[in-house]
C-alpha cells in the first residue's frame, strides 16, 4: 500500500503526468456525461446549417445540421473506446507472446522472437487500411485490427523482462517447489515484468486514436457512430468559410492523443529510475 | 559479420514472402467476385466467366494459384487496374516521382533542424528554450498530419493568401524549364511545412535524450577526469556516440516514407501516391490497393536490413552480439 502511495506520488510530481491525468479526467466525465453535457441531440438534423457559432450552437453546426459540440462531446465516446480496447488486445497478445518467448527460451524463442522481426517490418497502417477497404469498416473491424498489427513493442518489452525475471531468486525457487511452468508466467513472471507494458500501452491508445481518426479522415471510419475523423472529413468541403467543423473536432483529437501521450510518457519517467535500481 | 547479414537478409525475404502470402489470402477472400466485376454486366453469360475463370486460373486449386500469383509478381506483373484497366505498376510509378520529391526535400530539412535542435536542448538542458520545444514536440506529435495540413492551408492560403492551397504546379500557366521548377518549388512549400513540422519533435527528442545518455556514459566521466575539454570531449565523443541510434531511426522513417507523406498529398491534393491510394479506395481499386502495399512492404524489408547493416558496420557490439 505504501508502495503505491509513494509510485502515485512520485507519477504526480513530474508536470507532464500531473497536465495528462487532468486532460484524462475531463475526457472520461465527457464521455460519461455525454447526455447531460451536450447541448442537443448529435444526431438531430436542425435547419440552421451551417451555422457558425453563436449561444444556441456554441461550436456552430456542420452541413446538413448537427450541432458540432455535441458531435465531438458524443466523438469522445469513439475514441477512448477504440483506443482502450485495441490498445488491450494488443497488450494481451503482447505480453503473452513475449511472456512466453523470453521465459520459456530455446526454440521457442527463436521462433517466436523471428515472427517479432516480421511483424515489426509490416507496414502496420497500411495493412489496417487495405484490410478496412475491403472487409469493412465497422468499429469492431477496425479495433481489432488495430490491436493485431500493434503488439510487437509489447512483446519485445515483455520478452526483455522476463529474460531478466527468470535469473531471479523468487523464480528459481517457486521452480524448485514444482510450480508448473505456465503457472509461474502467469503468476510470477507477467504481473512483476508488466509496468514498461502498461507505459507503452497507454501510448499504444493515442496511436490507436491517431489511425482511427485516419481512416475515418479518408472515408474508412464506421458511418454508423460519430467520430472525431469524419467530422474533420465532413467539415474539409466547407473550408475556409465554416472553418469551425473542422477545427474544433481536429483539437479534440490534438487533446485526447496529447493527454494519454504525457501520461504514458510520464509512466516511463517514473519507472526508469526503478528499473536501474534493481540492475 | 558475413552471418549477421545473412541473418537479416533472411528475415528481409520472410517478411516480404510473408506480405505477399498475405496479400494473396486477403485479396481471394475478399468480398465480391473479381469476375463478375471483369465482366461488367448486372447478369453476366456464365461463359464469360468460366473464360474468365479459365484466364486468370482462378479455377485452380488455391496453392497453384498461389505459385502463378508469385510467378507474375516475379515477372513485375501486378494485375490490373479494376478502374482503368492498366497495368498496375505503371500507374504506380506515374505517381512514384511526386511522392519522393516531396518526402525527400521534407526528410532533409526535418533530420537537419531536428538533429540541431535536439543537440542544443541537451546540452542546454532544463533551460528555456529546452523546455519550450519539449512543450512544442508533444503538441506535434499528437496532431494528426491531415488536420494540420487543413489548418496550414486555412491560416496561409484561406486567411493570408500567401501560398497555393494544392496542386503541385499552376494548371492554368503551364511554364516550362526553370519557370516550371520554380512553380513547383512554389507549390511545394505548405506540404513541406506540414510535414517538417510534424516530424522535427520526432528527431528532436530522440537526438536529445541520446545525447543526454551519452553524456552520462562513464567513458565520458573518465575522460573529463583526464581534464580534456568539455568543447573537445562534446565534439570528439559525445556526438559521434549519440548519432549512432539516429541512423536507425532516418532508415526507418525512410522506409515509411510513402506512407508519411500520404495523408498531406491528400489534404494538398498532390498528384503522389497518397492521393493515388485515396482515390483507389473510393473506386474501391483493389489491386491497385494492393500493388501499392506490396511495394511498401519490400522497401521497408529492404531498408530495414541496410539500415541494420550499416548499424552493424558503425557500431561493432552489434555484430558480436549473436
Amino acid at each position: 500500500m505504501k508502495k503505491l502511495k509513494d509510485f502515485l506520488k512520485r507519477a504526480w510530481s513530474i508536470p507532464q503526468m500531473r497536465i495528462g491525468l487532468i486532460l484524462l479526467a475531463l475526457l472520461i466525465l465527457m464521455a460519461i456525461f455525454a447526455p447531460v453535457l451536450a447541448p442537443h441531440d448529435p444526431y438531430y438534423l436542425y435547419d440552421e446549417r451551417l451555422h457558425a457559432p453563436c449561444a444556441e450552437f456554441p461550436l456552430g453546426t456542420d452541413g446538413v445540421g448537427h450541432c458540432v459540440l455535441s458531435q465531438i462531446i458524443y466523438g469522445s465516446r469513439t475514441s477512448l473506446t477504440i483506443g482502450v480496447i485495441a490498445a488491450s488486445i494488443s497488450a494481451v497478445i503482447g505480453t503473452t507472446v513475449g511472456g512466453v518467448a523470453g521465459f520459456f527460451g530455446g526454440k521457442t524463442d527463436k521462433v517466436l522472437n523471428e515472427v517479432m522481426n516480421v511483424f515489426l517490418m509490416i507496414p502496420s497502417f497500411f495493412l489496417i487500411l487495405l484490410i478496412v477497404a475491403i472487409y469493412g469498416s465497422s468499429m469492431l473491424n477496425v479495433m481489432i485490427i488495430i490491436g493485431l498489427t500493434s503488439w510487437v513493442g509489447n512483446a519485445r518489452l515483455m520478452r526483455a523482462q522476463a529474460i531478466s525475471l527468470k535469473q531471479r531468486t523468487f523464480i528459481r525457487s517457486a521452480e524448485a517447489m514444482g510450480e508448473s511452468k505456465s503457472s509461474i508466467l502467469w503468476k510470477h513472471i507477467i504481473p512483476n515484468g508488466i509496468f514498461p507494458i502498461i507505459a507503452n500501452t497507454t501510448m499504444n491508445i493515442s496511436g490507436a486514436i491517431l489511425s482511427e481518426a485516419g481512416l475515418a479522415f479518408i472515408g474508412l471510419g464506421d458511418p454508423n457512430i460519430i467520430s472525431w475523423g469524419q467530422i474533420i472529413d465532413a467539415g474539409k468541403k466547407y473550408l475556409p468559410k465554416c472553418w469551425w467543423i473542422t477545427s474544433f473536432s481536429g483539437l479534440a483529437v490534438v487533446f485526447t492523443v496529447l493527454a494519454f501521450y504525457l501520461i504514458g510518457d510520464g509512466l516511463t519517467k517514473v519507472l526508469t529510475p526503478k528499473m536501474t535500481q534493481q540492475k | 559479420m558475413k552471418q549477421y547479414i545473412w541473418k537479416r537478409v533472411l528475415t528481409g525475404a520472410l517478411v516480404v514472402l510473408f506480405s505477399v502470402l498475405f496479400n494473396f489470402v486477403l485479396m481471394r477472400l475478399a468480398p465480391g467476385d473479381p469476375t463478375r466485376l471483369l465482366a461488367g454486366k448486372e447478369n453476366p453469360n456464365p461463359a464469360t466467366i468460366l473464360a474468365l475463370q479459365e484466364r486468370y486460373g482462378l479455377n485452380k486449386p488455391i496453392m497453384v494459384q498461389f505459385v502463378l500469383y508469385i510467378k507474375q509478381l516475379l515477372h513485375g506483373d501486378f494485375g490490373f487496374s479494376y478502374v482503368s484497366n492498366r497495368p498496375v505498376l505503371t500507374i504506380i510509378g506515374e505517381r512514384f516521382g511526386a511522392t519522393i520529391l516531396l518526402a525527400v526535400v521534407g526528410l532533409i530539412i526535418e533530420i537537419t533542424v531536428g538533429i540541431l535542435l535536439g543537440v542544443h536542448a541537451a546540452q542546454h538542458q532544463g533551460s528555456k528554450f529546452d523546455t519550450i520545444l519539449n512543450g512544442i514536440s508533444y503538441f506535434f506529435d499528437s496532431t494528426p498530419a491531415f488536420w494540420l495540413g487543413l489548418m496550414i492551408i486555412l491560416l496561409f492560403s484561406s486567411t493570408l493568401h500567401l501560398l497555393p492551397t494544392s496542386g503541385m504546379y499552376n494548371v492554368r500557366e503551364n511554364y516550362q524549364g526553370f519557370r516550371r521548377v520554380l512553380d513547383v518549388g512554389y507549390h511545394m512549400i505548405l506540404p513541406t511545412l506540414t510535414m517538417v513540422v510534424l516530424n522535427i519533435p520526432y528527431y528532436f527528442r530522440i537526438t536529445r535524450s541520446s545525447v543526454m545518455e551519452t553524456m552520462n556514459e562513464d567513458y565520458i566521466m573518465t575522460l573529463r577526469s583526464t581534464g580534456m575539454p568539455e568543447k573537445q570531449i562534446f565534439r570528439k565523443y559525445v556526438l559521434r556516440n549519440a548519432l549512432l541510434p539516429i541512423i536507425t531511426v532516418v532508415g526507418i522513417t525512410m522506409a515509411y516514407m510513402i506512407t508519411g507523406v500520404a495523408f498531406i498529398e491528400i489534404v494538398f491534393a498532390w498528384p503522389g501516391m497518397g492521393r493515388l491510394m485515396l482515390n483507389s479506395i473510393t473506386t474501391r481499386d483493389y489491386p491497385v490497393l494492393s500493388g501499392i502495399y506490396l511495394l511498401l512492404s519490400i522497401s521497408v524489408a529492404v531498408m530495414m536490413i541496410v539500415v541494420d547493416v550499416v548499424y552493424a558496420y558503425a557500431d561493432p557490439r552489434i555484430r558480436y552480439e549473436d
